[in-house]
């Protein structure tokens, strides 16, 4: 009886929440309060797909849900992106029948990894992805061992860990199991033999705590590991990408698949290839994951274009207090060959919360953007002089830098004749303060 | 002067590494001459060679690593202190000093240089932004926090805190001065976002009057900082 009361609250608030534009998490929270294991009393669908991590999540589940769906499937996920059980608990609910019953082929499940244990306390996925382990947002979060302890509390024997091969802490989670699946990639042409951002948190094995090799870094801490004193080494991957050629824009997957991509940068592959796993796993042939992920355009907003007078420009949202999500828009503006002109925008931190902590600022590698692609750079909003301080200890050209607060000047000093394309990076909190001023396009 | 960047690349969680980028600075643009060593784990330390010795914050794991390490060396640290050089231990490195970590990944002896007692546990994770305020200065400092532990049983506080977290529950009082070692709990680069702060110390350390004249971008951001952080 709780149960389908629990369904029926859930549905309604649902209903109202939607007309009145409020967000989707508060129906769940009703019902767990009528219901705490609603989600262990619904027949879900056969298979179930969660996908965690530090980034990455949101355009990895949309990709899954896309190709699933092109190959015919009926997928039910949290395209809203709210991730904690309520949020979750609310869309499983809102699909299901009276009954309880979820009608669909595959549930998918974008989940916050610090409260994954919660939502699969009850519900156990058949795969889980985990993307990968970043410092994010320690201004509410712990750092990623912290982060590592809490995903490990949300892993159960009964499901399969669909796991990143190059991330040595993600990777961790398939010691001592036997079917774990790893995807990851080749040596590419992008790599680098030795390390090159600002810091390494895997410069220690994390099982013995000797210092790690590496024989090819793909970016950050990502990369072929191997740790001499202890043998914790990197899987081999059942799924990889076997090429990457970020100027021509493709991929190819386990040799024969190519992928063109909308998105030029190593982020994006790995979004891909965690999801052409995902899908292969569900048995779609991976020449028909291909063919629905070519050339495909995310829709969750992360990527904006526009034009401001004259000019093109593209919008990288990017997460403040995130430093591998900075360093990854600031490789796409730099390798543009065909000139840049960058603006970084930080001037609220959180949406969600308030800090004023800038301390994240420097663990991004802005000499990144110390080329000769990058012509001009616009650092604004209300922490403009601390990304001004940060600038100040890299080699960049301090010519090219304008410093401003106000995010209607620096749209101002843009607008001209002609000139680069312009690259904005900047987070959730503060990128529709720029787009109001400029012609969006997608 | 000899500067050692100890544990550089175990506690270093936050942008810790900034505090010396800064400390460089000020020495450099006050034309002054100066070494940074950076040292860490698997090194043969030789502590009393330096004028300033920094550690930054690091994980519950990392920091036990160099605790580990730098036990060794316990005598020489202590003498190194009670000498009257210079030290700043930021985030959790300066629990290090104490007597002992009670932790979720077991018990810990401390260097056992001061009287203080850490419990560290694994369930919640404590943050805040924090103003606080320091004897010596007229103005604030401003700063963040990320911890886990609670600290009981110092007597000589570094900070008042005006906002954010004490060393415990109870006390009013961060971190923890003894001559000239600084230890505060505050992460990431404090000597950048407190360039008062950083003069202070590095005034300190160079025993003269020093200009911040090229820090004034740090200046702008702190008034910022703080302005934000009493609305």
């Amino acid at each position: 009886m709780r149960k389908i009361l629990a369904i029926i609250i859930c549905k309604a608030l649902r209903i109202i929440g939607k007309a009145v534009g409020k967000g989707s998490s508060l129906p769940g929270k009703f019902a767990l309060k009528v219901c705490p294991d609603i989600l262990s009393r619904v027949k879900l669908p056969q298979n179930i797909v969660a996908v965690t991590g530090s980034n990455g999540k949101t355009s990895t589940t949309e990709m899954i849900a896309h190709i699933l769906r092109s190959g015919g499937k009926k997928v039910i996920y949290n395209a809203e992106g709210s991730n904690q059980i309520e949020g979750v608990t609310t869309f499983i609910l809102a699909n299901a029948t009276l009954g309880g019953r979820v009608k669909g082929d595959v549930l998918l499940i974008e989940s916050d990894e610090r409260y994954a244990k919660y939502t699969f306390k009850y519900i156990t996925p058949t795969y889980y992805v985990i993307t990968n382990l970043y410092r994010d947002q320690l201004t509410r979060n712990g750092h990623p061992m912290w982060v590592y302890d809490a995903i490990a509390a949300s892993v159960n024997n009964n499901c399969r860990l669909v796991l990143n091969a190059d991330d040595p802490l993600v990777s961790l989670f398939g010691k001592d199991r036997e079917d774990t699946i790893y995807f990851g990639a080749d040596k590419l042409s992008s790599d680098t033999e030795t390390f090159t951002s600002v810091y390494n948190d895997m410069v220690y094995c994390p099982v013995c705590h000797a210092p790690m090799d590496y024989s090819t870094y793909h970016y950050n801490h990502i990369g072929h590991f191997n740790c001499e004193a202890c043998g914790y080494t990197r899987k081999q991957a059942q799924y990889s990408v076997t090429k990457a050629d970020l100027e021509e824009g493709y991929i190819i997957i386990d040799g024969t698949n190519r992928i063109d991509l909308a998105l030029k940068s190593l982020y994006n592959i790995y979004n891909i290839l965690a999801a052409y796993t995902a899908c292969s796993l569900l048995g779609l042939e991976g020449e028909s994951i291909a063919a629905a992920i070519n050339n495909y355009v995310l829709k969750n907003g992360r990527v904006t274009t526009f034009k401001l007078g004259s000019r093109q420009g593209v919008l990288l949202t990017s997460k403040h207090e995130n430093s591998i999500s900075y360093d990854m828009s600031l490789k796409l503006a730099a390798d543009d060959k065909e000139g840049s002109d960058v603006v970084i925008i930080v001037d609220a931190i959180s949406r969600k919360y308030f800090t004023s902590d800038v301390s994240w600022l420097y663990d991004i590698d802005f000499h990144l953007l110390s080329t000769n692609n990058v012509k001009r750079i616009i650092l604004a909003g209300a922490y403009a002089y601390d990304l001004a301080a940060r600038f100040s200890y890299t080699n960049i050209f301090q010519d090219k830098i304008t410093v401003t607060e106000s995010i209607e000047k620096a749209v101002d000093l843009l607008n001209t004749e002609d000139g680069e394309k312009i690259y904005v990076i900047t987070c959730f909190s503060d990128k529709g303060k720029f787009l109001e001023r400029v012609e969006v396009e997608n | 002067m000899k500067i050692l960047h100890l544990y550089h690349d175990l506690m270093n969680l936050y942008g810790d590494y900034a505090n010396l980028s800064a400390l460089c600075r000020i020495l450099e643009t006050n034309g002054l001459e100066y070494t940074v060593h950076k040292q860490s784990l698997g090194y043969e330390l030789s502590l009393n060679d330096y004028d300033f010795i920094y550690v930054g914050s690091g994980t519950e794991q990392n920091q036990k690593l160099a605790l580990e390490h730098l036990t060794e060396y316990k005598e020489e640290l202590k003498e190194y202190i009670e000498s009257g050089k210079m030290a700043l231990f930021t985030g959790n490195s300066f629990e290090m000093l104490g007597k002992s970590i009670n932790s979720f990944l077991g018990d810990f002896e401390g260097l056992g240089i001061f009287d203080f007692a850490t419990i560290e546990q694994n369930k919640t994770r404590t943050t805040a932004d924090a103003i606080f305020t320091f004897g010596e200065l007229e103005t604030e400092l401003v700063g963040f926090i990320n911890k886990c532990s609670e600290i009981n049983g110092i007597e000589t506080p570094l900070f008042s805190v005006t906002k954010g977290l004490a060393n415990n529950k109870q006390d009013g009082g961060e971190g923890i001065v003894s001559g000239n070692f600084f230890g505060t709990h505050l992460t990431g680069p404090v000597l950048v976002k407190n360039p008062h702060f950083l003069k202070y110390i590095a005034e300190k350390l160079a025993g003269k009057k020093l200009s911040t004249d090229a820090f004034e971008n740090e200046k702008k951001g702190f008034e910022i900082t703080l302005k934000n952080l009493k609305q």
